[in-house]
């Protein structure tokens, strides 16, 4: 499974090919199609606000008015949000889609996800006490972190957080800065002070309870209580959705952890390898791919994380002849299957023992 | 803030710009009537404003921005046209040259009528505050056609007005058949053709300052052009308060310590939480140092008018293309279009 230099340096270009073919077509259609999802965005976010208020005349519009919500949570965070901050879309020099300028329906303040995800967790991807992403400091998900007593209910534990997940992400970075609890780490360094967190933590956090919870409910009159309910759904249907499809990107069985005396001083060609052992795929209709924000091709979202993630499935044809060319595992599956082997990872490693991180070389 | 935007329209965008197509935020929608060459090289385009456009100053520009293949792009270009096109047609003119190997100018020349384009609110102190003064105005090549609004749109003329228009060889001479007729129809109008394939610039200067006494200046082309005709003013006792000018395009002032043994320097730009490492190069502006390693910074007109590019620099030092000061070594923002790299440098794309 270990591949030579050569290897990696061939792996590398053929990489890059399939990187730099899709660049050079980037254009009016990637445009059209963002706009596109943006205004569906817009309108169901409108729509399902309204239609929730006219609950009064059948509850039927509030269920409709709450799924409508949820989808325009959804399309926010996934295919617009998660793509946009990436920077996918920068080169259309939009007043809105930019990675500079975008900030998104969810507690979570955008500067900080992409310090902690952008950088942290794309850069060090499942590198064992780099990634934080790898268990969120929560769950133990490789013998690689020490067995505790806590792990025995971390199945409930992933629940909560799955079901809290918008907090879970915005308190990340202070939860890694030991902003509130806990020892200061020596060798973390931050572009940002722990006040700057902070004011972004509380800020963007109050604002999407006010919005939410007192704005909204009290233009509502005497609505109040179903749109109140209604935006908690509707919140509840995209923080299960966002944290099964990361889960279902990076936690399923097959999926390596390394350690991070493994990757110093990698090369682009064992960075590119890592990402592929380190990200799982599930395969499925167009429709799933967009409310996935194109997470569901994860290999390829790690390979290009800047590359507009409409080109993912496409790109991924390419991706899995050069594995195999290569003989590197391609991780993917039906969602069931790899959500199934989820489970059973948070599962296995709520008992001690298990796998330990991948030697990459020998 | 209830939208997670700066503001509702923004929030709105999608839903406003399928109700308006070519809506922008901040800009107003123009549309093509027709284009016309000028000249080999000079297009001029007619535009019909939108209603709330609120007018512009004889000598002001514009910033135009066109979508091409998905992108937003910009530059800024004078009004050539007079003010009352616009006040009784809601119409203006832009009088561009087309570079054939720029990036924005040959798009203007394929662009369909009626193509939905936006502008900018007219900026810019390039205008003629006291026409009753006798005035001189010295246009070199494209540089006419901020002069040729301010000429154009004077109505009641009440002191001598001269223009000197440089070009090489009569048929580049834009909207010259404009002007010949505003000097045919008005006795304190002349106008002056200085062809530089048969007059040399030491004849136009002697022409220009042979009547140099108590009048206004105005000078637009090309920098080189400028600072010559100013030099030569100011040397025959002009007071350097009288002559006004306005540049077009950003000249790269040759630094003067650049050598081929000079340390390189290096650049970490910060785009979307991820720092890249990239070598400067310091006789380049930031923003093609940024865009040549595919970092795509947000850029509007290029040349330092529309602040589109402003970056929040985070340490190192900058120097400004326009002026040569040299920026403070701490955080503060700049423009990247017209700013050099000096010393190494973090940027927050």
């Amino acid at each position: 499974m270990k591949l030579s230099t050569e290897q990696f340096n061939a792996l590398e270009q053929a990489l890059n090919g399939v990187k730099h073919q899709v660049k050079q077509q980037l254009g009016d259609a990637d445009a059209r199609y963002i706009r596109r999802v943006f205004l569906v965005q817009r309108l169901s976010a409108l729509s399902g606000r309204v239609l929730m208020v006219l609950g009064f005349i059948t509850p039927w519009l509030w269920l409709l008015g709450v799924l409508l919500l949820a989808l325009a949570k959804i399309l926010d965070n996934m295919e617009i949000g998660h793509n946009v901050l990436h920077g996918q879309y920068d080169w259309m020099n939009d007043p809105v889609l930019h990675s500079k300028r975008f900030e998104w329906d969810i507690a979570c303040d955008a500067g900080s996800w992409q310090r902690t995800h952008n950088f942290e967790h794309h850069t060090y991807t499942n590198i064992i006490g780099k990634d934080r992403d790898f268990g969120y400091g929560l769950l133990r998900l490789s013998n690689d972190f020490r067995w505790r007593l806590r792990n025995l209910w971390q199945g409930g534990t992933y629940l909560v957080l799955s079901m809290l997940f918008q907090w879970g992400v915005s308190y990340h970075e202070l939860a890694a800065q030991r902003v509130f609890a806990g020892n200061k780490k020596a060798d973390r360094h931050s572009q940002v002070t722990d006040s700057q967190l902070k004011k972004a933590f509380f800020g963007k956090g109050a604002r999407q309870l006010l919005k939410d919870y007192l704005f909204f409910p009290l233009i509502a009159g005497p609505m109040w209580l179903w749109v109140l309910t209604g935006n908690l759904l509707a919140n509840l249907i995209r923080n299960l959705w966002t944290s099964t499809v990361i889960f279902c990107g990076h936690f399923t069985k097959e999926v390596q952890v390394f350690s991070a005396a493994e990757c110093e001083g990698e090369s682009r060609g064992q960075w590119y390898y890592r990402q592929m052992l380190g990200s799982s795929n599930f395969t499925g209709p167009t429709w799933l791919h967009i409310l996935t924000g194109h997470l569901s091709c994860q290999i390829e979202h790690h390979l290009f994380p800047d590359i507009p993630a409409r080109h993912y499935p496409a790109m991924a044809k390419q991706v899995q002849a050069i594995a195999e060319e290569f003989a590197i595992p391609y991780n993917s599956g039906s969602f069931i299957r790899q959500y199934s082997t989820v489970f059973w990872r948070i599962l296995r490693y709520s008992l001690p023992g298990g796998k330990t991180a991948l030697k990459l070389t020998s | 803030m209830l939208a997670n935007q700066p503001s509702l329209t923004l929030y709105l965008l999608p839903l406003l710009q399928r109700l308006w197509p070519g809506f922008l935020p901040g800009l107003y929608r123009a549309s093509l009537l027709s284009q016309q060459w000028q000249t080999p090289d000079m297009l001029l385009l007619t535009l019909k404003v939108s209603g709330r456009w609120p007018g512009f100053v004889p000598g002001q520009h514009i910033v135009l921005t066109l979508k091409h293949n998905g992108r937003y792009l910009s530059r800024p270009f004078s009004i050539c046209s007079s003010l009352k096109r616009w006040q009784s047609q809601r119409q203006i003119q832009l009088c561009c040259k087309i570079n054939s190997i720029g990036e924005f100018t040959p798009l203007l020349a394929q662009l369909p009528d009626n193509s939905l384009l936006n502008i900018s609110q007219a900026q810019g102190d390039f205008y003629w505050q006291q026409p009753a003064l006798p005035a001189v105005f010295i246009a070199a090549g494209s540089g006419i056609t901020p002069i040729a609004a301010m000429l154009l749109s004077q109505r009641h003329w009440l002191a001598p007005v001269s223009l000197y228009y440089r070009v090489r060889g009569q048929e580049n001479a834009a909207l010259l058949s404009e002007l010949e007729q505003l000097a045919a129809r008005q006795p304190l109008f002349s106008l002056q053709l200085s062809d530089s394939c048969t007059t040399p610039s030491a004849t136009l200067q002697q022409q220009v300052i042979a009547n140099a006494a108590s009048k206004q200046f105005f000078l637009c082309g090309p920098a080189a052009f400028m600072a010559q005709i100013r030099a030569a003013l100011v040397s025959s006792g002009v007071d350097a308060a009288s002559i006004q000018q306005e540049q077009f395009g950003l000249a790269m002032p040759a630094l003067p310590t650049v050598t081929s043994d000079s340390p390189t320097l290096t650049g970490h730009f910060i785009r979307a939480g991820i720092s890249k490492a990239v070598t400067l190069n310091p006789q380049q502006s930031l923003l093609q140092n940024a865009e040549q390693h595919q970092l795509s910074p947000q850029f509007g007109c290029r040349i330092g008018v529309c602040f589109q590019c402003v970056c929040d620099k985070v340490s190192g030092q900058v120097r400004d293309i326009r002026t040569g000061s040299l920026s403070g070594h701490g955080v503060e923002q700049i423009q990247l279009c017209v700013s050099q790299p000096v010393t190494e440098l973090v940027i927050k794309l």
